[in-house]
Parts: C-alpha cells; sequence; structure tokens
C-alpha cells in the first residue's frame, strides 16, 4: 500500500503545482478602488534608488487626496523588455514611464500609446524642454516632465592649486588646454588626471553631433572628426585616463570625480543629485562647480545634448482621465517643482523651477553654475527612428576601436558610415 | 544480499499463465507511478523550454515585433543572415572560443586530476581549491580578470613588464587579444569541475592494470598512453561533448566581460542572438540565427557519438 499512498502524494503535489501555475498566469490582481480612492498604477525603474519617484507621487497624492498612485517597480536595466512584454501581453497599467525617446517611438508607433495632444497644449509648451522629441507627425503620445542635459563638471580645488581661472564658457581648445595643465600629482601625492571622459559612445560622438549639426543615424560620421582627435591627443598626453585602463576596470565616473581624481568631468545632469547625495553621506568633500559644456568655437549659443524621460497614457489603461491629469501635473510647474527640490532636473525651465532647484543645499550657488543651469540649445542625444537601435550597435563598436587606437579616426569614420549604409539604412 | 535477490525474483515458469494478467496490470501502473514522478518536472520542461523552443524554431520563418501578429516571411531571415557581416564575424568568434576552450580546458583538467589522485597531505584543500572557480560568482570572475588583464595598470602586464616583456600585450583592449583573455579566464574557471569528473574516472580504474603493467615493464608513460588514457575513454567522450556544447553556449562570461569587444571581436552568436531579438526586437531574426546555432551544436554533437561509436566497435 506503500506505494498507492507515495503515487497519491506525487499525483496530489503534481495537480497542487499545476493549480498555483494556473493563479500565477491569472494576471494582475485587479486594483481595489477602496473608500472612493482611485488607484493609478505607474510603471517606474528601481522606485528605491530614484527617488523622483517617490517625490512626483506624493506630491500628486497630497494634492489630489482622492487618488493613491501605485508603483510598478521594474529592474532599471530590464525596464524596456519587460515593458515590452507587459505591453505585448495586454497589460492594464495606466501610466509608462518612457525611459528614452527611442522606447518611445516603439510603442507609440505600435500603438501601444493614447494620443494626449489635448494635455500637451494645455502645458507650457515654450518652456518644456525635449517636447519636440514626442512629437510624431503632429500627435503627442507622452509629455516629458524630467530633461537632462550635459555640462562640464569641475574641481574647484584643483583649479585653484594650478592656479587657474573657473572653465566659464570654454571651447574644446582651451579645454584641452586646461586639460593638460590640471594634469599631475595633488598635494597628497596621488595622480590627478585633467579631465575624464567616461567611456560611453555618446562622451564624444553625441556632442560631435549636436554642435555641428551632424546626424547620428544618417550615414555620414565625418563630423565628429575633430572631437575624436581631442579625445585621442588627451589620451595620449595622459592628460586623461586612458579607454583602454576606463573599460578593463569599469572606472566609475563618481569615484573618478568625488574622490577627485580628475580635475573636470563632462556628464550628464542626473550626477548633480548625486554628487550633493555623495556630500550630505560624507562621502565626499569634494569643492565643485558647474561650467557650460566647453563649445566647437568662443562667443556663440551654448549648445548641448540631452535626453528627456516623460509619462504616457497606456493604451489598456483602467483609469485614462486620472491617468491623463497626472501627467497634465506632472509635466506642469507642481510637477517640476516636486522633483527639483530633490535635486532632479525638470523639463520645466522656468525662472521659478531654476529658483526652486539652487535652493537645494549642497548646490554651488556660483553664477557660473547657474548660469551652466539653462543652455540656450539641447539636442537630442539619439534622433528616434526605428533604426537607432541598430545603429547605436555599430556606432558603439567602432567607437571602442577608435579609441583603443586600432582604427585611426579617419578609418573609422569611413566603416562606421560604411556599416551603417550596408547593414541598416539598406 | 545476493541470495536474497535471486529468492525474491518471481518463479516465472511455474505459474506463468495466472499471473501474466496481473503483471501486466502491474507493469501499467509502474508505468503510470513513473509517469506521475517525472510530470511535476516535466511540466515546466514543456511550457518553460520544449514548447518556447519548438515556437522559436517556427518564428525563425516570420518577422515578429511582440506587437503585431507575426508575418510568414520564408527564408528571408536566413538570406538576411547569410548575406550579414555581423552574422560571419560572430560565427567565426564562437568557433575560435570552443576551439581554444575545449582542448586547453580537456588538458588541464586531466593533468590537474593526476596530479591530485593521489595520497597527499592537504589534498583536499588542493581540490577545493582548483574547484572553487567553478562555484564563484561569474560576474565577480568577469570583473576580477578585467582588473588583472587591466592593459597598464593590471598585475598580469606588471609581471609580463618586470620578467622582460617590453609589449605585453592589450587583452581585453585589443582585438587581438581580447578571445584569448576570454578563453583564459573560462578554461580557469570550467577546469576544476571537469577536474572532478576525471577523479571520479580515475579512481574507478582497478590498481590491477597498473601492477600487470607494472611487472611487464610498462614506463610511466606507457602506463599512462596504455592503461589510464583508454580506461579514462568514456569519461572524455562525456567531458568533450559537454564542454563543446557549453562553447557554443558561451554568454555570460563574455557579456560582463568584454561586451564583445572591442568592436567584433569577442561577439559571439548567442550575444548576436540577443542583440537582435531582446536589443533591436528582431524575433524573428534571431530566431533563425539561434536555429543556425542549434543545428551547429546538434551536428557536433551528433558527430562526436559516431565517432565514439565507431571507436569502441
Amino acid at each position: 500500500m506503500k506505494r498507492t499512498t507515495l503515487a497519491a502524494i506525487a499525483l496530489a503535489a503534481t495537480v497542487s503545482l499545476g493549480l498555483t501555475a494556473c493563479a500565477g498566469a491569472a494576471g494582475p490582481a485587479e486594483t481595489a478602488d477602496a473608500g472612493g480612492k482611485t488607484t493609478l498604477s505607474v510603471s517606474v525603474w528601481n522606485y528605491e534608488g530614484t527617488p523622483e519617484f517617490k517625490a512626483l507621487f506624493d506630491g500628486y497624492e497630497a494634492a489630489h487626496p482622492d487618488v493613491n498612485i501605485e508603483p510598478v517597480d521594474i529592474l532599471a536595466d530590464d525596464y524596456p523588455q519587460k515593458v515590452t512584454t507587459m505591453l505585448a501581453g495586454g497589460d492594464t497599467t495606466d501610466v509608462l514611464t518612457m525611459k528614452n525617446v527611442i522606447d518611445y517611438s516603439r510603442y507609440a508607433n505600435n500603438g501601444q500609446l493614447q494620443e494626449i495632444n489635448g494635455v500637451v497644449d494645455s502645458l507650457d509648451k515654450g518652456n518644456l524642454a525635449g517636447l519636440d522629441a514626442f512629437n510624431l507627425d503632429g500627435k503627442y503620445f507622452a509629455a516629458p516632465y524630467r530633461q537632462d542635459f550635459w555640462l562640464l563638471y569641475y574641481n574647484k580645488d584643483l583649479f585653484k592649486a594650478a592656479g587657474l581661472e573657473e572653465p566659464k564658457n570654454i571651447t574644446w581648445d582651451q579645454y584641452a588646454e586646461l586639460a593638460k595643465k590640471l594634469a599631475g600629482t595633488s598635494a597628497d601625492g596621488k595622480k590627478v588626471y585633467g579631465t575624464y571622459q567616461h567611456y560611453w559612445r555618446s562622451t564624444v560622438q553625441a556632442i560631435a553631433a549636436a554642435q555641428n549639426n551632424g546626424d547620428l543615424i544618417g550615414g555620414d560620421y565625418t563630423f565628429a572628426r575633430d572631437q575624436y582627435n581631442m579625445t585621442l591627443d588627451l589620451q595620449k598626453s595622459g592628460a586623461m585616463m586612458d579607454f583602454g585602463t576606463a573599460m578593463s576596470q569599469k572606472t566609475s565616473y563618481r569615484t573618478m570625480f568625488e574622490t577627485a581624481q580628475t580635475a573636470m568631468m563632462p556628464m550628464g545632469s542626473w550626477y548633480i543629485s548625486g554628487i550633493v547625495a555623495a556630500k550630505q553621506a560624507g562621502k565626499s568633500n569634494v569643492n565643485w562647480g558647474l561650467a557650460q559644456l566647453p563649445q566647437k568655437s568662443a562667443g556663440g549659443n551654448t549648445t548641448t545634448f540631452g535626453s528627456p524621460t516623460a509619462f504616457a497614457v497606456n493604451k489598456n489603461a483602467k483609469h485614462s482621465d486620472e491617468a491623463k491629469k497626472f501627467i497634465e501635473w506632472a509635466a506642469g510647474a507642481e510637477g517640476a517643482k516636486a522633483i527639483a527640490k530633490i535635486g532632479v532636473v525638470p523639463a520645466l525651465q522656468t525662472e521659478d523651477v531654476t529658483a526652486e532647484y539652487f535652493k537645494l543645499p549642497g548646490l554651488p550657488t556660483d553664477e557660473l553654475s547657474k548660469a551652466a543651469f539653462s543652455p540656450d540649445k539641447t539636442v537630442l542625444e539619439m534622433p528616434v527612428s526605428d533604426k537607432s537601435a541598430a545603429t547605436d550597435k555599430i556606432l558603439t563598436q567602432e567607437h571602442e576601436l577608435i579609441m583603443v587606437g586600432e582604427r585611426s579616426v579617419g578609418d573609422g569614420i569611413a566603416e562606421m558610415g560604411k556599416r551603417v549604409k550596408d547593414e541598416v539604412l539598406k | 544480499m545476493t541470495t536474497d535477490t535471486i529468492q525474491a525474483a518471481p518463479p516465472r515458469n511455474r505459474v506463468q499463465g495466472n499471473r501474466k494478467q496481473g503483471n501486466r496490470k502491474q507493469a501499467r501502473r509502474n508505468t503510470l507511478i513513473g509517469w506521475t514522478f517525472i510530470l511535476p518536472n516535466f511540466l515546466g520542461f514543456l511550457a518553460f523550454t520544449l514548447i518556447p523552443v519548438l515556437a522559436a524554431f517556427a518564428l525563425a520563418f516570420m518577422e515578429w515585433t511582440s506587437f503585431s501578429a507575426p508575418k510568414w516571411v520564408g527564408l528571408a531571415n536566413f538570406e538576411r543572415m547569410l548575406g550579414s557581416d555581423s552574422f560571419w564575424v560572430a560565427l567565426r568568434n564562437t568557433l575560435l572560443y570552443a576551439l581554444g576552450h575545449v582542448p586547453l580546458t580537456l588538458a588541464l583538467a586531466l593533468i590537474l586530476a593526476m596530479l591530485l589522485n593521489r595520497k597527499l597531505k592537504g589534498i583536499g584543500y588542493f581540490r577545493v581549491a582548483i574547484f572553487f572557480p567553478y562555484i564563484t560568482s561569474l560576474v565577480a570572475v568577469a570583473v576580477v580578470w578585467n582588473m588583472l588583464f587591466s592593459p597598464d595598470s593590471g598585475p598580469i602586464n606588471q609581471f609580463l613588464q618586470f620578467v622582460g616583456v617590453a609589449n605585453p600585450p592589450g587583452w581585453t583592449s585589443s582585438s587581438d587579444w581580447a578571445m584569448p583573455a576570454v578563453i583564459l579566464t573560462s578554461v580557469w574557471r570550467d577546469m576544476g569541475y571537469y577536474m572532478i569528473l576525471y577523479l571520479a574516472g580515475l579512481q574507478a580504474i582497478p590498481t590491477e592494470l597498473y601492477e600487470a603493467a607494472e611487472v611487464d615493464g610498462a614506463s610511466a608513460w606507457q602506463r599512462f598512453w596504455n592503461v589510464t588514457l583508454p580506461s579514462l575513454r568514456p569519461t572524455t567522450f562525456f567531458v568533450v561533448v559537454m564542454l563543446t556544447v557549453s562553447s557554443f553556449k558561451v554568454f555570460d562570461l563574455i557579456v560582463v566581460m568584454t561586451n564583445g569587444g572591442p568592436g567584433r571581436s569577442t561577439t559571439v552568436l548567442s550575444q548576436l542572438i540577443y542583440q537582435e531579438g531582446i536589443g533591436e526586437g528582431k524575433f524573428g531574426y534571431s530566431s533563425a540565427i539561434s536555429l543556425v546555432l542549434f543545428l551547429i551544436v546538434l551536428t557536433v554533437t551528433v558527430l562526436q557519438f559516431k565517432l565514439q561509436q565507431r571507436r569502441e566497435r
């Protein structure tokens, strides 16, 4: 009889496993609208480590007591894949955060998002940076609430020690000259680089494209020649950590700047809140300032590059109207102030918001830092197209070969163009 | 024990007729119980492996971006693949990796197993030390080796310069040396596991064979060549098959160490499948590449089985 019992247990185990599997596949639980409150679900990444979400949700809930926001937290690295899978499976999350513009165009062009022209029209369009990126033939399917752009971080103490003036409105030639002067040894005997350019391809290519009207998905990359030559020269002179070392050690740009191993660093504005947090936690005592991203020539407008983050309404949203109201609030002045308070750069750029931003304790308060905060023109990091992802891959591969010195600048740029034309544009 | 078994066996020739039916019933019940035991595992395999794999084979002939319905395109994906430079580069890199990884791991695992298959003080420690990389987190392994291979400040190149190599290789920052660096790391990681397999094989060789060989005056080398190696043939076959399959499927180590770079110098097929499918949403095209990878692995494995059969005959 023992065998029968065993068989019965096995069978029972199988059946119950099967049942739980079914229950698991039944989809997201209904959001309960308890006590007359509407529960609005919003997809976010790394909720704990991305404080802007909590700031926005808390702010909105305080202003709208009848709404309860429920974050749908997704691992940051898996975010685009996970949202794609959710949408393909008919998920009903109300608001979808658009982490980048390339994914946005994919979702919008595949009919996964609701048109929200009504919301966009009610916003302060003239001052909403990055809005253009969401314009698909006159239709908007998302509205930006955050817009990061690149500027130059510099270490005031190292500048002072070298007897140099603050890097105000400099050109790339002046930047290279400064980097070479700043490289050396610090007072306590540590090696100091003049500048640190992180190994991302955007550090060279997106800057070159923005300041030379280059098209990163166009198939001709001669516009990046000067920027590559300057970068390679800095690397060769030792004023900048070389690419191979940075890649193999997976160098952290934060460590480079926060431990004063570099005097300058071009980087995105998202890092501002990072430094502030590190200094508050006592992990860094760097005396830092912000300057405009160096330019091609002196005296003109400041052109930089960046990318917006936006909210969109899911085609299958359960609470479409509430979702639109939330977006209107988040992309408006209230939302902008809520995230400015914690050091995140809002898409809405008005004097009010900038003033709110610089109230944050720990921010540099000198005039140059404030001026750096309002560039004249912010070009989108990567043009939106269904070919962007494939092009990005090729540009990254050829960037690596140029930076490790295996291809000359001319050959590398020619190869980029050839491969993009052959493999993507054909 | 032996007597028990003999007694327990059913006295077949005496009560054949009336027990036949009972036997059949018993057999059916046994089968059913067997099925019940594997069912939980098999259901999981069916839902998460077999059906998706078959679906991927079908997708290889379609165009699908995960939002709209898949569209039948026949052999277009395969045509595109054969005309794509990236596919051939990845195929070449995968073969290069396998050619380096399989023989090196095999040889080192065997040598280590021979060294550690003797009575030695602290043998347990050495065995664990060699096996340890295999159970270490792969990401940690990749990051640490990356630092060791660092072109300027890495310990490996500093050592090479110390012993007089004027221009040490750039390892992961050089197209020519990135693949050897990846292979070295993976050999270091895997050799412990295969050493354990070889140790088991070595310990199954009867000592009488060695004693007889010694009496016949065979040298140590002759004993290795004529006793050890032939006795290890089943183990070697298993190790070669496992190693080959895992070499063709390599993904994680390369993604963390070089992410396929510099340029495309270490991009392998499984990584190309990931980039095209998950990265760019071309699920049909990436399924076509994975079908080709599957066929390559299948062919190589079948060949190995055929060779083994011929040798045994």
